[in-house]
Order: C-alpha cells, then structure tokens, then sequence
C-alpha cells in the first residue's frame, strides 16, 4: 500500500510538487498522467527517497522512511533515465544488481534467466547493452528493477522512445506484474497507456493534482460531449428539417456530412434516425483521457 | 563489507571496457617513467652507470683514493682521460661529465675545503642538469668517504698538523698568546698521535665519530643510484593520478548516465557506494604497482630501498588520491565539469608538487608552495622508501599528511553527496 500526504517540492523558483496526496491500495496500479514537466518524476523520487519533500509525508507498506534498507529491498523503481551499465553485458548489469539486494547465487541464476526471458534478451544476453536498439535498453531498464521481486514497482515512463513492439512487451510485462498483486504506479504523458493500465488515474499538472478517479469517471466528469459525425446517401437539401432531430444547434452541414456534439450519443442518433433520411455511415467519437486534460487545463497532453 | 566488493568488481570492469581508460590508468604512467627515465639517463650507457671522466692533474695519493672512491660507485662508469679530450667528450655528449681533480687537491684540509679556489672542476653538458645534480652528489661521497680515510691515517694527520705548526710560527700578524695557544694544541694533537697505536686510531673514528657524521652527511649526499629512482616516483604517481581521475570521472558519469540513481535506490548507503568506487580504484591502482615495480625490477633495474616501506608509501600515496578524487567527483555536476576540474587540480598539484619536474629543479621560492601538494608528499614518501633510506620514523611524516588528506577528502565527499539531491 502506498500512502501519499500533502508532498510539497521545490526547485529553485519552480514548485514541482505541489500539494500531492493519493493512496494507493495493495494490488492496484495507479497512473499519473501528465505532460512533460508535470511533476512525474519528481514524485517518484519522492517516493522513493533519492529526494527529500520541503514537506508533507511518504508511507509504503505503513512505513514512512523510504530510504531505509528494508524498505527499498521491497521497492522497485523503473528511473525514466536508463540506469544500465552500457559497457557490461545484459547478464552481468542484472548480476550486479542482485548481488547489490542480496540475491543469494541460486535464486539469482534462476531470476536473471526469468528476466532476461521477459525483457526478451536470453539470446543476446553476452552482448553489451551498447550494442542494443533503444527498445531493448528500456526493456532491460525495467527488469533490472523486477530482479528482486519487488511487492511495490514504480515505473517512470517506461516506454518513451520505444518501438510497438517493445512497447507491447513492455504493457504484457506490467499486466502480469499485476495479476500477481504488486502495487504498482505508473507514470506517462500517453493517455493510452493510462486507460489500458491503470485502475486509478492521477490528472498532473504543474505539480498539481487536477482530479484523481477511474478512467470512465474521469471521462464523464470532465471528457465533455462525443462527437458524432454522420455520412447520407443523398445531399442534404433541407437543412431546417434536420436540425429538428439534433438537440444541438451547432450543427455543421458538408454537402452529405453533418457533425454535432452530443452528450448521449446512442440516444442522438436514435432520433436522428427518424429523420427518414438514410445512413452511409456513422462516426462516434467518445470523450477520452486527453479531452480530460483538454478540458481540465485548456491545454493538451502532447504539445 | 561484501556489497563494496561487488561494486568495486563492477566499476573495474566497466572502466576496463574502454580503451581510452587502460591507456590512461596503465599506459601513460609507464611511458612516462619510460620516457622520463631514458631522457635524464644517458641513452647510449643504459640506465646503470653515468659514464663519466676523470682527469687527475693531482697525482697524489688522496686524488688516487679519490678516483677508487668513484670507481667503486654502482652509479659510475669511470674513465681516464686527459683534460682536453674530457672536455671533447662531453662537448660531443659521448659522456656526461668530466671530473677534473686540480693540482693540490691532495695537499691537505685547505685544499679540499678551500671554497675559492674548488680543487675539483666538473665540467657537464648544460642540458643535463639532473645528470650533474647526482653528479654532485656522488663526488661528495667519495671525496668524504676518500677524506675519511685519511683522518684514519696517523701519518696523513701529523703531516697535517707539522705543516700547520710551521704556518703559524712563520705567521707574523697573530698575537703571541694566541699563537702559544695554537702551538699547545698542536702538541697535544702531536702527543696523542705519538701515544695511539693505529687500530685503535682507526676503531675510534670509524666506530663513533665518523660514522655519525658520515650517515648523517650521506643522507644529504647518497643520492639516488640510478635516474630511474627519481623518474619512478614520479611515474608512479601519475599512474596513481591517472587511475584516480578516470575514476572520479566514472562517478560522474554514473551520476549523469541514470545508474547512480539506481544505487541510491538499492539497498546500500551513499557511502557504500563512494567506498565501491574508492576500493576499485585501489585495487586497480594496487595492481599498477606491481606492474610498474615488476617493470621498474626488470628492465631498469632500480634497486627499491626499502620494500616493505614502498609498499607502505605506495598504499598511503593511493588512499591520499583515492580520497581527493571521491571528493572531486562529487564537485563537479557533468563529466565534462568533473574531468576538467579532476586534470587541472591534478596538473596544479602535480607541478608544484614535482610530479613533472624534480623539486630541486623549481625556484626557490616556489617550493614551500609544494607542502601544500600531495603529490609532493607521495613522492617524498617513495624517495624515502626507494633511496633516502629513511627510517620508520621518517618515513611516517608523510605517510600521515597521506592518509590525512585521503580520510578527510573522502568524508568530505561522502557529505557532499549527502548534501545534494540529484
Ligand atoms: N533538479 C532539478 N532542479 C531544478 N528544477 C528541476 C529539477 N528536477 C526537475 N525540475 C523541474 O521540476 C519540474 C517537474 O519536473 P519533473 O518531475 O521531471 O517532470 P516530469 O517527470 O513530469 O516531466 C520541471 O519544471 C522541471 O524543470
Ligand atoms: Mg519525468
């Protein structure tokens, strides 16, 4: 379980962490979301103790001092920046880091073959991490920190500026680090990411928490109207008539094509139907976790 | 205590990776003793043996015993020659220097220790300043060493004491009573080389009163034996120097590439990891050592003083500069900062410290500058070990200043890191 109260950080003139408080029950993964220089990172760091907050408090499995032995032996942290030694082979950075938890010999055998397996490097595991593709780096950055079977995993954008596949490797890992109920928070700035991962999202910016909920929550709250966009088979002629079957009067009319904004879309097209006019086609475009954002900052995710 | 180790394995074989770092920790060092070595040697005679000439216009018997004295030196290939092809030798650098032993050397106390008129004349080649610095040296010796052995000498000592008898009776201008005074002396001088049978003579001079002053005059005077004793020091520091800079480079670069934090966030303390890096850099350093003795044995064959004391200047020369560049790595925010900042308080120290150039070669007043570079005390402690035949005693005044300024850099370090957040 991971507890957060109140984190205040500042740099210099920049508040970075501003106020921050969410908890995080065993088992589940939370997600914050938010665009570069939110405050992700220095979060985790806060976290995890590599930084001290001017104030507020910090609390893992029920202990507040992240920077004792114990508690980081429990730890995982997946740094944004890749934290591999590119001069040794994959097999001997993970040798490393177990020995540094501990690991006695035989366990550490069988984990460096499981995580070499995982980040899919057993047959380039003699091979200096110099040599690898950035993909390849990021996935053996983050079964690094997977080594000693840590029961809580912060993940710091783990997939920037990786391949699809790499990417996809890297989500199937997380997914099933779930199933085995570690508690996990996963910070990104894809919203994709956060609606596929997480139960829990943190909205982040400028330090801030915005809101804090599941992702249909979110989306209902703050993602606004869907948009509807509906194809005819003959030109529209009288356009006074169609307006009587859409609630909204900002409808746009494109020879054939009209869009409007709706916030129950399934009901709009039910009565858009009776308008006696015939389909060629229909797009629904439902809110999602950027139009949160759009709508909470008036800004976008990626900018 | 283990964890250290593993990091330490770690950090050497990644700094092990790079080319450019084993030139630097292995090659450099070596090249420069190599390099060093073979300038102040004389190239064509080898390390062991200055070739000098002597030329002896003297012809007496304290010349002779002289010139027996340079000749029994390990540091010395002696030949004799007339004076103007001496000098043509050395004008043509076939030989380092020529000695020239004037007439009336041999005459006794005035001549030897007349300071206007030297009885000796050394000519040398300008450019080999450090060949005639041992030169010097050497000569002492055996003019001592010759000088000694004719204070031992009962009839050398009542000629001596005859012939000072006769300056002052003929003396006109000193005062009757002081020169009664004289007079009397000499008479007990007379009385007492009359009465001493000669083993006894030889045992008392050789037994207390020369000796004493002989070991504390050879101090001075010894002189290391061959060039390679006074490069090697030198080498040996920049290897020290070398292996600490790459590493205080390598901390750096842990602190800017990610896996630094990746330590803090394992289960070690921050000083955990400085001591990781500190005892990789001794081990490796450690392991320099004994290429550069094996090498320095070998091939130049330099006689090492005081082996257990090398060791003991080496391992305290190494704990100074591990400490000095944890301290450093900390200062420095990216590599380049941190390489820049690591080669300029290396070069600094290095060159007041006579990590470049032999103290004795620096201007005077310049040189109590040095105390202030720990270069200088590793290469003083390694001098001592290696042919200043320095005792325990002496041999621990730097020793301490090392391993003060090791312990006190590296805990400044560990509180700088402690200090910062990255
Ligand atoms: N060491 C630091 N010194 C000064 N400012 C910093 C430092 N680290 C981060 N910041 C600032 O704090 C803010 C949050 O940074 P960060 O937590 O890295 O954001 P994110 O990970 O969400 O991109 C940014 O404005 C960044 O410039
Ligand atoms: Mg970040």
């Amino acid at each position: 379980m991971i507890e957060v109260k109140n984190l205040h950080k500042k740099y210099e003139n920049i508040i970075a962490v501003n106020d921050v408080s969410f908890k995080v029950d065993k088992g589940r993964t939370f997600g914050l979301l938010g665009p570069n220089g939110a405050g992700k990172t220095t979060t985790i760091k806060l976290l995890c103790g590599i930084i001290k907050p001017d104030s507020g408090t910090v609390s893992l499995n029920g202990r507040t001092d992240p920077t004792l032995i114990d508690v980081r032996r429990s730890l995982g942290v997946v740094p944004q920046t890749l934290a591999i030694y590119e001069e040794l082979s994959a097999e001997k950075n993970l040798r490393f880091i177990g020995r540094m938890y501990g690991l006695d010999s035989q366990i550490l055998n069988s984990r460096i073959a499981e995580c070499l397996e995982i980040a899919g490097l057993s047959k380039r595991k003699k091979e200096k991490v110099a040599k690898y593709s950035g993909g390849m780096k990021r996935r053996l950055n983050m079964v690094c920190s997977l080594l000693h079977e840590p029961s809580i995993l912060l993940l710091d954008e783990p997939t920037v500026g990786v391949d699809p596949q790499s990417r996809n490797l890297i989500f199937n890992t997380i997914e099933k680090i779930k199933k085995q109920g570690r508690t996990i928070i996963y910070t990104t700035h894809y919203m994709e990411e956060a609606e596929r991962l997480c139960d829990t999202v943190a909205i982040l910016d400028h330090g801030k928490i915005l809101d804090i909920d599941n992702v249909a929550n979110l989306i209902k709250k703050h993602g606004g109207p869907s948009h509807i966009e509906a194809e005819f088979e003959e030109i529209i002629s009288d356009i006074e008539k169609i307006k009587k079957y859409v609630d909204n009067t900002e409808i746009q009319f494109e020879n054939n094509i009209i869009r409007f904004k709706t916030s129950r879309p399934m009901e709009s097209l039910a009565k858009l139907n009776q308008s006696g006019l015939r389909f060629h086609s229909i797009k629904v475009q439902t809110a999602n976790l950027e139009d949160v954002f759009l709508n909470l900052t008036g800004r976008r995710l990626r900018d | 205590m283990k964890k250290v180790f593993f990091l330490a394995a770690k950090d050497i074989r990644v700094l092990m990776s790079d080319r450019g770092n084993i030139f630097w920790v292995l090659g450099f060092p070596l090249i420069f003793a190599f390099f060093f070595g073979a300038i102040y040697s004389d190239a064509g005679d080898g390390p062991s043996g200055m070739k000098i000439a002597v030329v002896d216009e003297d012809n007496s018997s304290f010349s002779t015993s002289y010139i027996s004295k340079l000749e029994e030196s390990d540091a010395l290939t002696v030949i004799h020659l007339e004076r103007d092809q001496a000098l043509e030798q050395v004008r043509k650098s076939k030989i380092a220097a020529a000695v020239i032993i004037k007439k009336g050397m041999g005459d006794g106390f005035e001549a030897i220790f007349n300071r206007d008129e030297p009885k000796i004349e050394i000519a040398a080649d300008p450019s080999r300043k450090m060949e005639s610095g041992y030169l010097q040296g050497l000569l002492a010796k055996a003019q001592f060493e010759a000088l000694s052995g004719n204070f031992t000498d009962k009839n050398w000592m009542q000629d001596q004491v005859s012939q000072w008898r006769e300056e002052i009776e003929e003396a006109n201008d000193i005062d009757t009573k002081d020169a009664n005074l004289y007079l009397d002396l000499f008479d007990s001088y007379d009385n007492f080389f009359n009465d001493i049978n000669d083993q006894d003579l030889k045992m008392g001079f050789d037994g207390d009163i020369l000796n004493f002053s002989q070991t504390n005059l050879s101090r001075e005077s010894d002189g290391p034996l061959t060039p390679f004793q006074i490069t090697f020091p030198q080498a040996i520091l920049w290897g020290i120097l070398g292996c600490a800079a790459t590493f205080a480079i390598s901390i750096v670069k842990e602190r800017t590439s990610g896996t630094f934090q990746r330590l803090l966030i394992g289960p070690i303390g921050k000083a955990h990891i400085l001591a990781g890096k500190g005892a990789a850099c001794f081990i490796t350093c450690s392991f320099i050592m004994c290429i550069q003795y094996i090498g320095a044995k070998l091939f130049f064959k330099m006689p090492v003083g005081n082996l257990s004391f090398f060791v003991l200047a080496y391992f305290c020369t190494i704990f100074c500069f591990v400490g000095l560049m944890m301290l450093i790595s900390t200062l420095g925010r990216t590599e380049q900062s941190a390489g820049g900042a690591g080669w300029a308080i290396i070069m600094i120290m290095a060159m007041l410290g006579g990590g470049m150039m032999p103290l004795y070669f620096m201007p005077v007043w310049l040189r109590p500058f040095s105390n202030f570079s720990p270069v200088k005390w590793g290469i003083y402690a390694l001098e001592g070990a290696i042919w200043r035949n320095f005792s325990l005693i002496e041999m621990s005044t730097p020793c301490l200043i090392l391993l003060a300024i090791g312990l006190a850099s590296f805990l400044l370090g560990v509180y700088n890191l402690h200090r910062q957040e990255d």
